[in-house]
């Protein structure tokens, strides 16, 4: 886990970050976050209610040793050799045997109850991050979500499953104790009491700071596997410029701040051991004294001393963990509220409670063919963007005023200059982001009044950075549609020029493509994802410089498929390529958010306006491509 | 890199402890000492619990008897009980003080070698060659430098202080009971040796088990870390379903494992807690009997009921802590394979501090493996001041010229002068110090724009980086976003497209003013417009920097002094563009394709005038 955390340098900020909103969030404890947490133990009611039983059995059996070794003492003490060594040796067998099953069934129960409750919470996290939108993404990167479906969970868990059994424990074992003694002797009892508040006292005061430097010591550590990280994927950088001694310098720093807090939590920890022990042999002692002076005076068997002398110093055994999770669950309130926000979040797009409503109903009865569950056509024939526009919460509009239709068996390519807003465009067609003003309709009914699923499982996307799963390269294209068969793939991959290379590859179709499809090119990926569209059999196709890494002579194989892949849907193309462009059946050059040309390719070249210059830009690059890869032959 | 395992020993740890050793050693002796005090105290007690059932001072102990005489005047029981009482807290006290002092000393050893050895780390990272990152996967790297750097630590801080006070504790308490009973003493030790067993042989066993857990957790932390990376893909074919059951299989298999582990720990904790209570039961019922006989005191019955059930528990993690720290073997031999690397040579400093740039390469033959070349035979001389396109096919050996005249990389035979030096007797430093680089895909650190543009001059001033942003037609992006210079590269919402970053890293080079600035295809995710932009406020610098420019475009060479055309790692033209243009060759056949396609654009547009006439005329 914690080298998870170590992969992504970003994560090192949160984590820091977090560490210092703890202390802060570790004000007083908040109730509600913790029932809400406790809610998902409570799933596991039986496992609880006999942990809590298990838990006061052992306590109490735990408490009943002293009685035991008392009673052997007293025994001795009255019938010498004649004492029932048998009968106490079975005895103390017999509550041996019910502690030790007790302490494993604790154990048996609390982990099952860490094991199912943190299952639980990152399942229900994972998903509504499977529903969120990518507006929720832009903003969190994926090391931070991480974190908190792992280590935040895991941490979680710990507290609920074990700090439930330390408490319930502590609390019957310090009761069961506190009850034997004042039974057997109030007076002698009050007096071992007495350093009670004290241990309480040092031990709050102790515990918090000791967790707050561990916390210390632990987002130190993240930052330092940060500075490694960076320091190996940017060794070239360094060294052309130079930075070896001002990096040391500044890691230095890091280690001296990872030295002094390490040496401070250990030596709280070296402090506040040693004072809880003397107190407890305070204790001891003075019910040594106390007992001993009533002893003296005839007033208190032996056997009850020892027992007395031995109770008072399991006493405080669990003030210390009690403390601990105390404390830890103080500190543990901002995991706790990141965990439950994951939760929580809703989803900027959603479906509609209208719907909503409609799905639900839907799902009883069958719908007539050629109407979608959402109860709307099934088919789209025509896509109009009316008066589209899309800024970001306070920032200026990315988009403004597109007017934009496409029909069925038509390509609409969009061209433009980088960050002139063609992704966005095309991301709102697909309504992974709403259009904040204007609207967007499938055939003359706003896409809002229709179902998401429906839509996004008609939709066919090659995003910019094609990202395939780690996997075989069939699960990658199979990702397009689950249920297609080897001779659909291979068709598809074909269509994609992607054919050739893979049946080129030791294993085909069956290579692994390692995490992030790290063995593949980048031209290669565009393919494999270019494959995993065409198998989708979309209504809607869009393709974000899909082909942009891909060499001149696969290109050419593409567009070969492209006619017949277009066949029959509406086509969404960003492309650089010109091959690509020129058959569009129009042209739009987007430019700081707006459409400022659009028409086929003769109609544009003629105006020599925006895109005759982008054009003639793009020839440019390709006949560089072309020389290139004539060099390579 | 070095292939060669790195076997760490126990002469390894110990050489490694250098410098703390004394520190070290006191810790041990406090440990043996406040053991001494811990088990003092119940034997002080047992002997108070003595005089006070017999009532008289047949079983005092010796000093705290004539302290009482001398305190009371007598032999006076409720007097003996205080002074024990006081001495017990007392000794309590002291072994406090020991446990604290053995507490610093052990962190302070600990934690000072952990950071020498993680300061070290990081140095010799930095002095590695760059060929030994080729070899090297990323994530082993970190890992050694954080996770066996921690398994070490943990080490030296807890296990060796651990497993030293253990097997003290057992030293002190068995003399102490065998002064008294050897016979009930033989027995109060009995089961120790197969606790110790039993937990070391529990603890090899189930590692595999843990191991598996661990591995279902990373494989589950796998398929969280696809399904984020990807989420814009799962979400583009609606997949979300699918995901959810695929995420739902591990996470139910790692939900298993960890129970399946739970359990076993379960059985293990509940086993072994019945034996250590057996082994406390053994001695009351033995003691009691033992007792009966007449053999043993009551005090002496308390003393040993109390010392076993203090140094049984310690005993019984002592297995545990002993089957870890064979890692921490493991995680040493895998940090000295970083610190035992070769690190790169060092040379004197030349004299000049500012090299004109003139750089003449002779003959110069190189590559990665030593059965392909990447340069062969290359000689070029370039005058200080003058700007040089390089052009040529990928793989043929541009990129390969940079790292060579930055040292990077060593190259087989001839040799790279830099100011009539050989490169190879200047100090590298000084050498990379001559450089401004810039590469295709730039390295950016995660700190803020500022701060990256400062990498080069430290200490430039902010309108001499905002002047460097401008050349480098970076200004106007970083004023647009919210933190201008102070926004932290890759910081949620400020993600910078590789064209930002190659003109950040332009900007980078230029702000370092460097007499040789090399641009490795660095303007190649940025548009034409932008690159002309680029290229013009290059232009004004012209003289001023040796130039290199190596690129993919036409464009971005046809102005330089002079063009070196590469292929297969050979120079095969040189020469200004006119002249390259009109010479058969490589070049040539770049213009010709770019000429033809300009005609292409000529034909096109006058076509499609000719066809929106048409149109025209029929509309």
């Amino acid at each position: 886990m914690a080298e998870m955390d170590a992969f992504d340098p970003q994560l090192a900020d949160v984590n820091a970050g977090d560490g210092f909103n703890e202390d802060a969030a570790s004000a007083g404890l908040q109730p509600r976050l913790w029932r809400r947490l406790f809610g998902y133990v409570f799933v596991y009611k039986r496992d609880l209610v006999l942990l809590g039983l298990v838990a006061v059995a052992t306590a109490l059996v735990e408490a009943a040793f002293p009685l035991i070794a008392k009673g052997v003492v007293d025994d001795v003490e009255a019938s010498g050799a004649n004492a029932a060594f048998a009968l106490w040796g079975l005895l103390y067998l017999a509550c041996n045997l019910v502690m030790a099953g007790a302490v494993g069934a604790l154990i048996w129960l609390s982990g099952k109850i860490e094991a199912f409750a943190s299952h639980d919470i990152r399942a229900e996290a994972f998903a509504n991050l499977q529903r969120l939108s990518f507006s929720y993404y832009d903003r969190r990167p994926t090391g931070w979500l991480m974190a908190r479906l792992t280590a935040d969970c895991n941490r979680l868990t710990d507290i609920l499953a074990w700090a439930f059994l330390d408490v319930v424990w502590g609390l019957t074992m310090m009761l069961g104790i506190a009850g034997a003694m004042l039974v057997m002797n109030w007076r002698l009892a009050l007096v071992a009491f007495v350093v009670v508040p004290v241990v309480g006292w040092v031990s709050a005061k102790f515990r918090k700071r000791i967790l707050a430097s561990a916390r210390q010591v632990r987002s130190t550590n993240s930052l330092i596997t940060g500075a490694y990280n960076e320091s190996i994927m940017g060794v070239l950088t360094t060294k052309a410029f130079v930075r070896e001694k001002a990096d040391a310098r500044d890691f230095g720093k890091l280690t001296k701040t990872m030295y002094r807090a390490s040496v401070r939590n250990l030596l709280l920890a070296a402090i506040y051991v040693p004072i809880v022990l003397l107190l407890a042999a305070l204790a001891t002692n003075l019910t040594l004294v106390a007992g001993g002076t009533m002893l003296h005076a005839g007033a208190l068997g032996i056997g009850t001393l020892i027992a007395f002398m031995m109770l008072a110093r399991h006493f405080f055994d669990p003030v210390e963990s009690i403390g601990h999770w105390f404390a830890e669950m103080q500190m543990a309130q901002a995991a706790a509220e990141r965990v439950l926000s994951l939760i929580d979040a809703t989803p900027e797009v959603r479906d509609s409670e209208q719907v909503a409503q409609v799905l639900a109903a839907g799902q009883t009865h069958s719908r007539p063919p050629g109407v979608a569950a959402d109860g709307g056509p099934k088919r789209i024939t025509r896509i109009e963007l009316r008066g589209v526009g899309f800024a970001y919460e306070g920032a200026k509009p990315v988009l403004s005023n597109i007017d934009l239709g496409a029909e069925m068996n038509e390509t609409i390519a969009i061209v433009g200059p980088t960050g002139g807003g063609k992704s966005t465009l095309v991301n709102i067609i697909c309504r992974f982001y709403e259009p904040t003003t204007g609207q967007v309709l499938l055939d003359g009914r706003d896409y809002r009044e229709r179902s998401l699923h429906w839509l996004q499982s008609n939709l066919g996307v090659v995003l910019q950075n094609a990202h395939v799963f780690s996997g075989t390269i069939r699960d990658n294209i199979r990702y397009g549609r689950l249920t297609a068969s080897e001779e659909e793939i291979e068709w598809s991959a074909k269509l994609a020029g992607a054919h050739d290379f893979i049946i080129d590859m030791e294993r085909g179709y069956d290579t692994e493509v390692g995490e992030g499809g790290g063995r593949l090119s980048a031209g290669q990926k565009q393919l494999v994802s270019f494959a995993r569209a065409i198998l989708a059999e979309p209504q809607i196709l869009v393709m974000d410089e899909a082909t942009s890494s891909v060499d001149t002579e696969t290109e050419l194989k593409i567009q070969q498929g492209l006619k017949f892949v277009l066949q029959g849907r509406i086509s969404f193309v960003i492309a650089h390529r010109l091959s690509t462009i020129r058959g569009a059946t129009r042209i739009v050059v987007v430019d700081g958010g707006r459409i400022v040309e659009s028409g086929d390719h003769a109609t544009l070249l003629t105006k020599d306006g925006h895109y005759a210059a982008l054009y003639r830009q793009q020839s440019l690059d390709e006949a560089t491509r072309r020389w290139e890869a004539k060099g390579e032959e | 890199m070095q292939r060669r395992k790195h076997h760490a020993s126990f002469g390894g740890l110990w050489s490694l402890t250098g410098g703390q050793r004394l520190r070290y050693s006191c810790a041990v002796a406090a440990t043996a000492l406040s053991n001494a005090c811990m088990l003092g105290a119940p034997v002080i007690a047992g002997h108070a619990l003595d005089v006070v059932t017999e009532g008289d001072f047949a079983h005092a102990l010796w000093p705290l008897a004539r302290l009482t005489s001398w305190l009371a005047g007598g032999e006076h029981v409720v007097a003996y009980l205080v002074v024990s009482a006081v001495a017990a807290v007392l000794l309590v006290g002291v072994d406090g003080l020991l446990m604290y002092l053995r507490g610093r000393w052990a962190a302070v050893a600990s934690e000072a070698l952990a950071r020498r050895v993680r300061d070290a780390l990081f140095l010799r990272l930095h002095n590695l060659p760059a060929a030994f990152f080729d070899d090297a996967d990323t994530g082993d790297l970190v890992q050694r430098c954080s996770s066996d750097v921690e398994t070490v630590r943990l080490f030296l801080s807890s296990q060796v202080v651990q497993i030293g006070r253990s097997l003290l504790l057992v030293a002190v308490m068995a003399p102490l009971l065998f002064m008294r009973d050897a016979r009930l003493a033989a027995l109060g030790m009995c089961l120790m040796p197969f606790l110790l067993a039993g937990a070391i042989l529990f603890f090899s066993r189930v590692r595999r088990r843990f191991q598996i857990a661990d591995e279902a957790e990373g494989a589950l932390t796998a398929v969280l870390q696809e399904n984020l990376a990807g989420i814009r893909v799962v979400r583009a074919f609606a997949r979300q379903e699918h995901e959810i059951e695929r995420f739902g299989v591990r996470n139910r298999a790692f939900r298993d494992n960890l129970y399946r582990v739970n359990r076993l720990e379960a059985v293990y904790w509940g086993l072994s807690d019945f034996f250590c209570m057996s082994q406390i039961g053994i001695v009351l019922i033995a003691g009691g009997m033992f007792l009966a006989a007449g053999s043993i005191t009551v005090g002496g019955l308390f003393v040993f009921v109390s010392l076993v059930s203090q140094v049984i528990w310690p005993v019984r993690r002592l297995g545990e802590v002993l089957t870890d720290a064979g890692k921490a073997l493991v995680a040493l031999g895998r940090v000295n394979h970083i610190l035992e690397a070769q690190e790169e040579s060092r040379e004197p400093t030349p004299s000049i501090e500012r090299a004109s740039g003139h750089i003449v390469f002779e003959e110069v033959r190189a590559g990665y493996k030593a059965d392909r070349a990447a340069v062969v035979d290359f000689s070029v001389r370039i005058p200080a001041g003058q700007t040089v396109g390089i052009v040529g096919p990928p793989g043929c050996g541009k990129s390969t010229l940079v790292r060579l005249l930055l040292r990077l990389y060593p190259i087989h035979s001839g040799r790279i002068l830099v100011d009539g030096m050989d490169a190879r007797d200047v100090d590298r430093r000084w050498l990379r110090d001559q450089v401004g680089v810039v590469m295709q895909d730039p390295f950016l650190y995660s700190r803020t724009i500022a701060e990256n543009l400062r990498v080069g001059r430290p200490d430039a001033a902010d309108d001499e980086i905002a002047a460097a942003a401008r050349e480098a037609a970076i200004a106007d992006a970083i004023d647009g976003f919210p933190a201008g210079y102070q926004t932290r590269v890759g910081e949620r919402g400020a993600t910078l497209s590789g064209g930002q970053r190659q003109r950040l890293a332009l900007a980078r080079a230029l702000l370092k003013d460097p007499p040789i600035l090399v641009l490795d295809d660095s303007l190649s995710a940025v548009d034409t417009g932008t690159e002309r932009r680029i290229l013009e406020a290059l232009a004004h610098r012209r003289g001023r920097h040796t130039t290199l420019v190596i690129a993919h475009r036409l464009s971005s060479v046809r102005d330089a002094d002079r063009i070196l055309v590469l292929e297969r790692g050979r120079l095969v033209q040189d020469g200004v563009h006119e002249d390259l243009a009109a010479a058969p060759g490589p070049y040539r056949r770049l213009c010709e394709i770019q000429g033809l396609l300009d005609d292409a654009i000529r034909r096109d547009v006058a076509g499609a005038a000719s066809t929106g006439q048409t149109g025209a005329r029929n509309g």
